[in-house]
């Protein structure tokens, strides 16, 4: 039975509610890439999601309008999800710096103290 | 639904949800969220935690694609310039919350095309209201303000919740929600504000639409272990009548400043417990609409199938056999 | 120089032309928006529709400015035989074959108008060109990407993207079919013509069409679709018109 909807669209399409299956194949919706937005120069690239697309180049066409539709870009990154290689959050206590890595920050190099009970030998 | 309207509380017995996951790391998932962490896609979680956050992200998702129907009816037909950009802008935001929430959902290890296929066949579900019609562009308009005003209520909480790429995609959602909410009250004040013909069709539609809008929230959840669980996991953010009081506390007043009147004689704020009285809407109705019975049932799921199949050649050329799929990052 | 009636009169006409042509084949473009062929594509190719519509608010405004009436009275109250768009934008958006070629034929016609406007004597027209500029490259690049693939993926999408080619080629001419005031235009220096569009347009499309494997008819051998300009539409234009008008005229007086 053909369709008659409220909707314009639909009823143009002339659609039989029994005609199609629509049913999807296996990655009938393709791979997945990840999509990188730089927002002004001088930043870095953010990751903002991902998306499903063919290739590369169609790829870059999706993300620039569902990522970036909205407020300032000037560059693109798509990246295939396939290729990027990741760490395991049960390795995450790799990132743990202990309390002895304190040399590595500044905040570690109190020389004032040394400075003033220098002075204060020297003119007691 | 949106979000946590429908989640089921089937009653089950903590016992039987958790019996056969490893405490250890359950202590550990538990303590994780407790501690307001999030947890990511490759994280240990349980297998309950898995399956009702993949039916929740998924039932959201539809109800995104299928939302951008009934306002999809009045896309040729807006009336000038103002209207009809923002109501393609906002249906056009629409499809991409299903995108960013098939997405998420994705993560958990679902293949948007499964998703796509349980919704065509009528497996899965999607929130109710997108089963009725918008005879009226001022049903639209009543969509676009009240209808996404409930899907924010609920989407913020949600934004709160456990799963990391869920919060995400709700944070880039609730943000495109606001011009939604905006571009609908705007939309409505104009008819309420404007000629007898236009005051009248806003006040019809608003009749028609403000029990699917009481039913958006879900029917009042029973209290169990099951859903115990599902808060303490941060998975169901607060109770579909709380969720349901926080709408109504919103919009009523401003609904009534505008000299429109609500189909419930017995909604009013009981100003002593600070709650709002209602009569309580027929949920025969709402599981019948659920169920696949609403008005437009049939027809939603069959602009979806023919949606899929006049997209199919296009797909089918620009599939890469090379391709490797593995599910999004994050 | 000064501008004479004629040349008022020529760049009116211009202007109804590419704000009528962009008002319409951005609604027909509309129609995908939730339908198209997956979510990804469905978001690009409506927010080139709504682009569409953009520019065609901002040309209608250009109109205003030389005495026309609002946008709005201007785009939503005439009749068919009042409109002076092409045939070819004014037909239902069928498959996504006939949509994307007609997405390609039209738009590379757009960026090219556009960039010969972008130094037009009449300074508004020039800033107008020079703001959609990005737009229509991001609308040039996306067809020409699809146009592309297509083209490379295997017979089926092959064969009805070259179909829609040949078919559609006359009414792509049609976009091409001169006005009353070209050479007055020319003249001004307002626009260069739609001779000069046309040349500039096979010059672009045809090779690059075949680049991609297809082939393109013969202008020689084409029938222009022509009327559009003048007021001669087809049957699809004035149930769209009704559409878009539907509301409005449920009570005229209103503000919406
Ligand atoms: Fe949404
Ligand atoms: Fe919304
Ligand atoms: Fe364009």
């Amino acid at each position: 039975m053909i369709i008659q909807s409220l909707d314009p669209r639909i009823s143009r399409a002339r659609l039989d509610d029994q005609s199609c299956d629509g049913q999807l194949s296996e990655h009938e919706h393709f791979e997945t890439f990840e999509v990188f937005q730089q927002v002004k120069r001088g930043t870095h690239h953010q990751h903002v999601g991902s998306l499903h697309a063919p290739n590369p180049e169609m790829a870059i066409l999706f993300a620039k309008e569902q990522y970036c539709r909205r407020g300032k870009s000037v560059n693109l990154w798509v990246v295939k999800t396939s290729d990027v290689f990741v760490t395991d959050y049960e390795d995450a206590d790799i990132f743990e710096t202990t309390e002895d890595k304190k040399y590595r920050d500044p905040e570690a190099y109190k020389v004032m103290d040394r400075i003033n009970a220098y002075k204060a030998r020297l003119n007691p | 639904m949106y979000g946590n309207a429908y989640i089921e509380t089937d009653g089950s017995k903590v016992h039987s949800i958790i019996a056969d996951e490893d405490p250890i790391k359950l202590a550990l998932f538990e303590a994780r969220i407790a501690a307001g962490d999030k947890i990511e896609p490759k994280d240990w979680m349980p297998k309950e935690y898995r399956k009702q956050l993949i039916r929740m992200i998924e039932q959201h998702g539809h109800s995104e694609i299928i939302g951008s129907l009934p306002e999809g009816t009045w896309i040729t037909r807006a009336p000038g310039f103002r209207r009809k950009l923002a109501l393609m802008a906002k249906v056009q935001d629409e499809v991409g919350h299903a995108q960013l929430l098939y997405s998420a959902a994705e993560t958990l290890g679902k293949s948007r095309e499964d998703m796509t296929n349980d919704l065509i066949n009528g497996k899965s579900k999607y929130s109710n209201v997108f089963n009725y019609p918008a005879p009226t562009w001022a049903d639209s308009a009543i969509i676009a303000w009240l209808i996404d005003a409930g899907a924010i209520v609920n989407q913020l909480a949600n934004s709160k919740g456990s799963y990391g790429p869920y919060c995400r995609a709700l944070e880039r959602i609730c943000a495109e929600e606001s011009f939604h909410l905006k571009y609908g009250h705007d939309n409505v004040v104009f008819l309420a504000t404007g000629t007898p013909i236009q005051r009248q069709m806003v006040q019809n539609a608003l009749h028609r639409w403000w029990e699917p809008i009481m039913h958006f929230f879900g029917p009042p959840d029973k209290s169990s272990q099951h859903s115990e669980i599902l808060m303490r996991w941060k998975l169901k953010m607060g109770s579909n009548d709380s969720m349901r009081q926080t709408f109504l506390a919103m919009y009523v007043p401003k609904i009534w400043d505008l000299g429109l009147t609500l189909p419930d004689p017995n909604l009013r704020k009981n100003e002593e417990s600070g709650f709002w009285e209602y009569t309580e809407p027929n949920w025969e109705v709402f599981k019948q609409v659920i169920n696949g019975n609403g008005p437009c049932n049939k027809e939603r799921l069959a602009v979806r199938r023919m949606a899929e199949e006049k997209g199919r050649w296009v797909r089918k050329a620009l599939m890469n056999q090379g391709a490797m799929y593995v599910s999004p990052l994050s | 120089m000064e501008f004479t009636q004629k040349h008022v009169l020529g760049l009116k006409e211009l202007l109804y032309k590419m704000a009528d042509d962009q008002l319409i084949l951005g609604h027909r473009n509309s129609e995908w928006t939730g339908l198209g062929p997956m979510l990804e594509e469905d978001i690009s190719f409506s927010s080139m529709a709504q682009d569409k519509i953009g520019q065609s608010l901002a040309l209608f405004e250009l109109l205003q400015e030389l005495g026309e009436s609002d946008p709005d009275t201007v785009a939503f109250t005439r009749n068919d035989n009042q409109f002076h768009c092409s045939q070819f934008v004014e037909l239902p958006i069928g498959g996504y074959d006939f949509s994307l070629v007609r997405h390609f034929f039209f738009d590379h016609a757009e960026a090219i108008r556009f960039e010969m406007l972008a130094d037009t004597v009449f300074e508004p027209l020039a800033m107008v060109a020079k703001k959609f500029k990005g737009e229509i490259k991001y609308h040039t690049m996306h067809a020409d990407i699809f146009m592309k693939k297509l083209a490379e993926g295997g017979p089926e999408s092959y064969g009805l993207i070259q179909q829609a080619i040949n078919d559609n080629f006359g009414l792509a001419l049609g976009i091409f079919e001169p006005g009353e005031y070209e050479s007055e235009l020319i003249e001004a220096g307002i626009f260069g013509g739609e001779n000069a569009l046309q040349s500039r347009w096979l010059a672009k499309v045809v090779p690059l069409l075949e680049s991609f494997g297809y082939t393109v008819p013969k202008v020689e051998n084409t029938a222009p679709a022509l009327g559009g300009r003048k007021g001669i539409h087809t049957h699809h234009l004035q149930p769209l018109l009704d559409e878009m008008t539907e509301v409005f005229s449920i009570d005229p007086g209103a503000d919406w």
